[in-house]
């Protein structure tokens, strides 16, 4: 693919991207614009924590601290929404440059198992923090940023700035020589450090970008749903967005993005089967990692390569990736 | 601190001293019998099975359609049940689970996916109202003060026989030498003879056996529905924390931990402050000695 | 003599009960190849950990250069000019050579987040002679044909060339190699010890970790030999290998009785 039909592409998918919700008035589709457009903001920062060799199940904490945050702020001290959104930002940072530096001590799976943990314990001290948080009922009548806001078609464009700006942070920290180090840290970490890689440092800042992100999807999803309550940030949705990771291919950003698209499109296209929504998930998660753990990036690939082998001539010698000449 | 002391008051009261002991061992006992089928699918298989809630379920379920419905005497009625629910998941190990053997990463993520077609495929079954299992016994204890329900101490008894067969069963059988072998070192056992597949076949089987146990006599203390097996699962998590994951004696000195704090600290404070409790321990755990209080580091 | 590049005075690790490194103490001095020699257990492999940050020590100073660096970490190290290899796990098996170099050139890579994030002039810079140096290295090394080839699909001996290639790539002044020979053939061992008195022709010292007392006599300018932990002989070769004491710790007493 040349670098003309590469921008060509992007700019037809930008312009796409724009003028759609302008085609329809379909409020319900706007919904769902919005929604993927918020959800890819935690699917890829969390996607930047995976790069490390880390995979969280608290993310939806620190949405948690970002919404609370930004909410309260709005509501009990009547601040403008961007200083709720400040707030809401730098309270999930704090959380995370407090926690951080201890928990990316630990591999593997007891990495998961503390970060599940911590995100049962943040939930419970929602619930149990009547007096500030609304405890289990939460709290109503969140107001929008602005009165323009009200409208799903509004809150697209909103979504799809910061949306824009964070997947774009995300692609850019990846594609630099700091994405780099982090491969070296995934692949190698005792190694990576023996490079000249300041590993526990390198980890502790993505951690705190990427849960400073989630808290800035957190605040955007609690003005945009007007309500807000502790089950939005239970290990569930957490989990959700390691299914995401997961689905669409945990070696790439835009996996992350994939996945993204397939867990807020389906329910939407089983609408009404609730349950059955749950067990397709159940049984997708179940067969991507028994038998592809590389998810739908890894299965285009392979279905690509397949492809080329049959459009080779037979005796021709089919190029491989990565191959000197 | 004063008021700290003075909720612990209450448990100087020969009444509640009765019911928080004999609910410290009944909840111990069924907590050891979840993790330590969870323990031995990690320890030998190297499996994290994030659906092991659902086999208690399902071994409640069993329990409940066996007495309510056949209307079997429940002596009859649990042991058929929790071993048809064995027997039936060795399904679901020969479609499911053996594709995530020695795959730990895999195995985590994949059987969550399990454990949510399990719920909601329960929840498509049984729909979500709560049961209740016919209690085994309505006559109470009575020693002075105290005052103790029979079934509780009914439950008390299953599980430490079960417990206590178990013990027999992994210490003195070939099954279980084999399986101690395996929980070691895969490869070497192999060498040594041990059919890996059936090794593993057995291993399952047991893990389910106890956690279906587990699950009915959950059912005899809690409502049943098709999401009883979420609470049991976490406990089996802190648990096996706590002892250490793969290890044994971890799972029952882990259970006993978890079930008594649940019963004193859940008594005198409240249910949130025994979670706090228990999280709070268990994550402090992790940070400085996450191969629990039994387990040895992996180098 | 001049300030020593390496300075290792009186370190010592205790594991628990165990002493398994005692008062070590070395110099290494510009352009030196020391090797460190010992049977299986002798302490050697904890000794270069202690040196290059992977453990702490629990006494004993490391000096480079002048400067302190005892216990600093690894990538702190590599700032200050040390680097090392491993013995197992040397290269990042699922790159290619050059990327596997380049990470390793991390500290000549790195332009700082900000700047790396912008790709600042700075950044552009940093990359591009980066990228000179790297086809260096693999030129030097004789790698330049397997540039693009992932590092898993090579020869053992090769991997292990590149491992030492990573660390070369951080333009050290000192590399320690633990074992780089280890598990090769003869031939391969030869083109190890070809590469390593290269290195040393490039200005850069060199500590050799090995347990085969022939690789490193014929390679080593001097040579210390440990046992549990100790150092039991330290000088030249020649000196080193009708060392008594030496010869009875490899081949036992009655060996060393029968050459008297």
């Amino acid at each position: 693919m040349t670098k003309a039909t590469k921008t060509g592409l992007w700019a037809l998918g930008g312009i796409a991207l724009v003028v759609w919700p302008w085609l329809t008035e379909d409020k319900f589709l706007h919904h769902v614009g919005v929604l993927i457009l918020l959800t890819a903001i935690g699917a890829s920062s969390l996607h930047l924590i995976v790069r490390t060799g880390h995979v969280s199940l608290c993310h939806a904490a620190f949405m948690a601290f970002g919404a609370y945050g930004s909410v309260l702020t709005v509501m009990r001290l009547g601040l403008p929404w961007p200083v709720g959104l400040l707030v809401g930002t730098a309270a999930a940072a704090s959380l995370a440059a407090m926690i951080g530096p201890i928990v990316l001590r630990l591999t593997g799976k007891y990495f998961v198992l503390i970060t599940f943990l911590i995100g049962e314990v943040v939930r419970m001290a929602i619930v149990e923090n009547v007096a500030l948080t609304g405890g289990s009922n939460g709290i109503f009548n969140v107001p929008p940023p602005a009165e323009i806001f009200l409208s799903n078609r509004a809150y697209y464009y909103l979504a799809l700035a910061f949306a824009v700006l964070s997947i774009g942070l995300c692609a850019r920290i990846l594609g630099s020589e700091f994405g780099r180090a982090m491969n070296a840290i995934k692949d190698g970490e005792r190694l990576a450090e023996c490079s000249g890689v300041p590993v526990v440092r390198f980890k502790v800042m993505v951690f705190i970008i990427a849960c400073a992100l989630a808290g800035m999807q957190g605040s955007l999803m609690a003005h945009y749903n007007k309500v807000l309550s502790p089950e939005n940030f239970s290990g569930i949705i957490s989990l959700n967005l390691v299914v995401m990771n997961v689905i669409g291919g945990m070696s790439s950003l835009a996996g992350a993005l994939i996945g993204t698209v397939f867990m807020v499109m389906l329910p939407e296209l089983l609408r009404g089967w609730v349950n059955l929504q749950q067990i397709f998930f159940g049984a997708i998660l179940f067969a991507t990692m028994a038998f592809m753990p590389g998810g739908i990036i890894e299965a285009a690939r392979r279905i690509g390569a397949l492809l080329r082998t049959v459009r080779a001539p037979a005796g021709a010698p089919v190029a491989r990736p990565g191959a000197a000449e | 601190m004063l008021d700290v002391l003075s909720r612990l008051d209450i448990l100087l009261n020969p009444t509640v001293l009765g019911q928080v002991v004999v609910n410290g061992i009944s909840l111990s006992a069924i907590y050891i019998l979840v993790a330590l089928g969870f323990t031995l699918l990690f320890g030998i298989m190297r499996v994290v099975n994030f659906a092991h809630g659902e086999f208690a379920m399902l071994g409640a379920f069993a329990f409940y359609h066996l007495t309510k419905d056949f209307n079997w005497p429940w002596m009859i009625a649990l042991p058929v049940g929790v071993v048809g629910v064995a027997a039936a998941s060795l399904f679901l190990e020969w479609l499911v689970f053996r594709w995530f053997y020695q795959r730990m990463f895999e195995s985590m993520i994949g059987l969550l996916g399990l454990n949510m077609m399990l719920i909601y495929g329960g929840v498509l079954i049984w729909d979500t109202h709560e049961r209740n299992i016919p209690a085994v016994s309505q006559d109470v204890f009575m020693a002075g003060d105290v005052i103790i329900p029979i079934d509780r101490l009914i439950v008390v008894v299953i599980a430490l026989a079960a417990l206590a067969a178990f013990y027999v069963f992994i210490r003195h059988t070939r099954a279980g030498l084999a399986m101690r072998a395996a929980a070691q070192d895969v490869e070497t056992a192999e060498t040594q003879g041990v059919d890996t597949r059936w090794i593993y076949r057995v291993a399952f089987f047991v893990a389910i056996l106890l956690a279906a146990l587990a699950g009915s006599l959950w059912g005899q203390i809690y409502a049943v529905s098709p999401h009883l097996g979420e609470r049991p699962l976490m406990m089996a998590f802190i648990v096996v924390i706590l002892g250490g994951m793969g290890s044994i004696p971890g799972a029952a000195l882990g259970g006993a931990l978890l079930g008594f704090t649940e019963s004193v600290v859940g008594t005198a404070f409240g249910a949130a402050a025994s979670a706090f409790l228990s999280f709070g321990v268990v994550i402090l755990l992790l940070v400085f000695r996450p191969w629990g209080i039994l387990g040895t580091p992996e180098s | 003599m001049t300030t020593p590049l390496l300075k290792v005075e009186l370190l010592s690790k205790r594991f628990g009960g165990l002493q398994a490194v005692a008062d070590l103490s070395y110099e290494v001095g510009d352009r030196e190849i020391l090797g460190i020699i010992g049977p299986n257990g002798a302490g050697k492999t904890t000794a270069v950990n202690l040196v290059s940050g992977v453990i702490e020590p629990t006494s004993g100073r490391v000096t480079l250069m002048g400067r302190e660096v005892t216990g600093h970490k690894p990538h702190l190290l590599v700032e200050s000019g040390l680097v090392r290899t491993f013995q197992s796990t040397t290269v990042f098996a699922g790159s290619t050579v050059r990327e596997n170099l380049k990470r390793g050139a991390f500290r000549l890579l790195y332009p700082g987040f900000l700047a790396t994030l912008l790709d600042t002039p700075k950044a552009r810079a940093a990359r591009q002679q980066t990228e000179a140096h790297v086809e260096e290295v693999m030129h030097w090394l004789g790698l330049e044909r397997v540039g693009d080839q992932v590092a898993s699909s090579l020869p053992y001996g090769i991997q292990k060339v590149l491992g030492m290639g990573i660390g070369l790539a951080a333009k050290p002044r000192i590399i320690l190699l633990d074992e780089p020979a280890a598990g090769l053939s003869a031939e391969e061992t030869d083109h190890v010890r070809d590469t390593i008195r290269l290195v040393r022709e490039r200005g850069i010292a060199v500590v050799v970790i090995d347990h085969n007392m022939r690789f490193i006599t014929d390679l080593c300018d001097r040579v210390l030999v440990m046992a549990q932990g100790r150092e039991l002989a330290h000088g030249l070769p020649k000196e080193v290998l009708s060392n008594p004491a030496v010869i009875e710790a490899y081949l036992g007493k009655r060996y060393a009785k029968a050459q008297h």
